[in-house]
């Protein structure tokens, strides 16, 4: 809950606001008051770069001509074909090229053209001025989350987690409706559409009701920046996390990551995405599903919990408004998840 | 200043645990017969060679308490690990360490242990042994050095270690407590009751089996988490069967950590006989170091 939410409700009530004492007025975990950027209109520009992995511009084209189609013009960040080792170029000008992306007016969207690995590198050379007093939609997942959490730990700016564009189908005609459904969830995100999703129930779900700002992304990428200025803080906050590749006994590792660190105590609910498991070695079984991991971390928690939400590393992988408020609701039959 | 415990005298105990990963009992053995051999009398704990089918040596409930059980016996000196693996990650929060606290033994181990070390250094301030564990001792093992320094910390002799340069070595002198481990934990427990302070102490750190970019992402978390900045020297061990991705990451270990921490000015030095091999000499978490590096070697002596 922010402070002037907190604040109004308690006017609303008709209560003398002047005698709580201060601590009442304070956010529990300080994080800063949501702020949605402008959504976009047609004509808008939308800059591509990439702060992680390396792309070549072919490998961009199918992003560029649909978002082109939608009516949006597109900057090719300078990222964009270049190619240091596994990277989108050097850690400088990776940074450079985010960086002019945040600066330039013209730009009002910035899509991370793929995640990998390598934002945490050039995170602190950043400077986030310009987006504080101008706020714009960034996009991606995986890597990306990092900026996702860094944007809600320190300004609280939201941020859209999606698809990138290496996840555009080559060819529109061709693609299966879940593609064309997860890529139209992004315009649909940018353009100020309120996001609802509801999708069947798990049998292993926690009922319940919930509402608070939405966090998360990567579990691993969540887990490294504990202790860091991009660590979140997530009570009263819904936070989901999703991962590929990871065995059983490293999920459950980060699973207690989040619960020794404090993460799951005060949350407001809990969305579980995908799960990519890597399988255990021979001799290895860890003998859990992530089910297992995770209802045994919130056992004690009265929060609403729900599996296979349809975010990840994964073809049915919507777009989520990070750092915008959402509903969460665990029903018997169903899960929805609403932005309010 | 930290607690050491008291070294252990002929005819001791040493209680042997598996607070994690499933060991079967013929690969205990030679250790077993080893520390006998030592003189020690050694107390073999449940989940050393269990029953369990799992990836662990017995439940979180039968791991705890074996543990619980070898740390709270008056007539156990020393609790050795038999292996690491994963798991002390989900039993630390219910080991009690009351009685510990006040007749402190040596906890040796390394590996999935680094956790037990940090704990128990930054919660109670006593010093723990970072050590081969019962795996090293097969293969005639225990007739290797580095094996022999455990024998040799368990007696209380004052441990001095050498070995070579390398190019990126950064001369100069340190002294501080000795914090560290396994890389994977110490950045696993980053903003947990467990995490360490480095600040004007002497880290070590060691892996096995990581991607090349999660080591180089690691190190970023160590960074940025402010646990390089005001080191005292920084020992970095071996790190070994790294995997990389298809696109390589186009850096080795030793240059992705190099690379990190080339900006501040204490001593650094690389290859030291820390590590999931056959190379690793026994180190007192906790207890005070001189570390020096030098042209020709580095020496590193209590």
């Amino acid at each position: 809950m922010n402070r002037k939410r907190f604040l109004s409700s308690f006017v609303a009530a008709g209560l003398p606001v002047a005698g709580f004492p201060s601590f009442f007025l304070k956010n529990e975990d300080d994080a800063p008051a949501p702020i949605v950027p402008r959504y976009l209109k047609p004509g808008d520009t939308i800059g591509i770069t990439c702060p992680a992995g390396t792309i070549t511009p072919e490998e961009i084209q199918p992003a560029m001509v649909q978002m082109i189609e939608w009516g949006f013009n597109i900057k090719v960040g300078e990222t964009v074909g270049k190619k240091d080792f596994t990277f989108g170029g050097t850690d400088e000008e990776r940074a450079r090229d985010f960086q002019q992306m945040i600066d330039d007016p013209k730009v009002k969207a910035i899509m991370c053209a793929r995640g990998g690995y390598g934002f945490v590198r050039i995170i602190d050379k950043i400077d986030f001025t310009k987006l504080v007093t101008k706020p714009k939609w960034i996009i991606g997942f995986s890597d990306v989350t990092v900026l996702h959490a860094h944007l809600n730990r320190n300004f609280g700016i939201a941020s859209i987690h999606s698809k990138m564009c290496n996840s555009f189908p080559g060819d529109w005609n061709l693609a299966e409706p879940i593609q064309i459904e997860t890529i139209l969830s992004i315009k649909q995100a940018l353009t100020g559409q309120k996001m609802k999703y509801t999708v069947p129930a798990n049998l292993q779900n926690k009922q319940g009701s919930a509402e608070g700002v939405l966090i998360g992304g990567n579990l691993k990428m969540i887990e490294t920046l504990a202790g860091t200025k991009s660590d979140i803080r997530t009570t009263n906050k819904i936070l989901f996390v999703e991962d590929t590749g990871e065995y059983l006994y490293s999920i459950d590792r980060m699973f207690w990551n989040l619960k020794r660190t404090g993460k799951l105590e005060k949350l407001a609910g809990l969305i579980v995405g995908g799960f990519k498991v890597k399988p255990d070695d021979p001799g290895e079984e860890f003998g859990r599903s992530v089910q297992d991991i995770v209802l045994e971390k919130v056992k004690n928690y009265r929060y609403p919990v729900c599996f296979d939400f349809p975010v990840g590393h994964q073809k049915n992988n919507y777009a989520l408004k990070c750092g915008a408020r959402h509903r969460l609701v665990v029903a018997a039959g169903e899960v929805t998840l609403k932005e309010v | 200043m930290v607690k050491i415990p008291p070294y252990l005298q002929p005819g001791n105990t040493i209680g042997l645990v598996c607070a994690a990963g499933f060991m079967a009992m013929e690969k205990v053995q030679t250790c077993i017969d080893v520390l006998q051999q030592w003189g020690y009398k050694v107390k073999v704990g449940a989940t050393v060679g269990s029953a369990s089918t799992t990836y662990f040596s017995g439940t979180d409930e039968e791991r705890l308490n074996d543990f619980q059980q070898l740390l709270d016996d008056d007539s156990v000196h020393a609790v050795l690990c038999a292996r690491g693996g994963y798991g002390v990650s989900r039993i630390i929060d219910r080991i009690s360490f009351k009685k510990f606290k006040k007749q402190p033994k040596w906890i040796i181990g390394f590996s999935d242990i680094t956790l037990l070390h940090a704990h128990i250094y930054s919660n109670y301030g006593i010093s723990t042994l970072h050590a081969p564990m019962a795996g090293a001792f097969n293969d005639e093992g225990y007739k290797n050095e580095f094996v022999k320094s455990l024998k040799n910390a368990l007696e209380g002799k004052k441990i001095r270690y050498e070995c070579k340069e390398h190019a990126f070595n950064k001369k100069g002198e340190a002294v501080g407590e000795l914090v560290g481990g396994n890389l994977a934990l110490l950045a696993h427990i980053i903003g947990t009751p467990s995490d360490i302070k480095t600040k004007g102490r002497i880290l070590f750190l060691e892996d096995v089996g990581e991607y090349l970019y999660n080591i180089d992402r690691m190190l970023h978390q160590l960074k940025r988490s402010g646990k390089l900045e005001k080191l005292a020297g920084l020992i970095v061990g071996a790190f070994t069967d790294n995997k990389d991705t298809e696109r390589p990451f186009g850096q080795n270990a030793y240059e992705i950590i190099n690379n990190i921490v080339k900006e501040y000015d204490y001593p650094v030095c690389f290859g030291f006989p820390v590590s999931h091999e056959k190379e690793n000499y026994a180190l007192k978490v906790g207890a005070g170091y001189k570390l020096k590096v030098g042209k020709s070697k580095v020496i590193l002596e209590e």
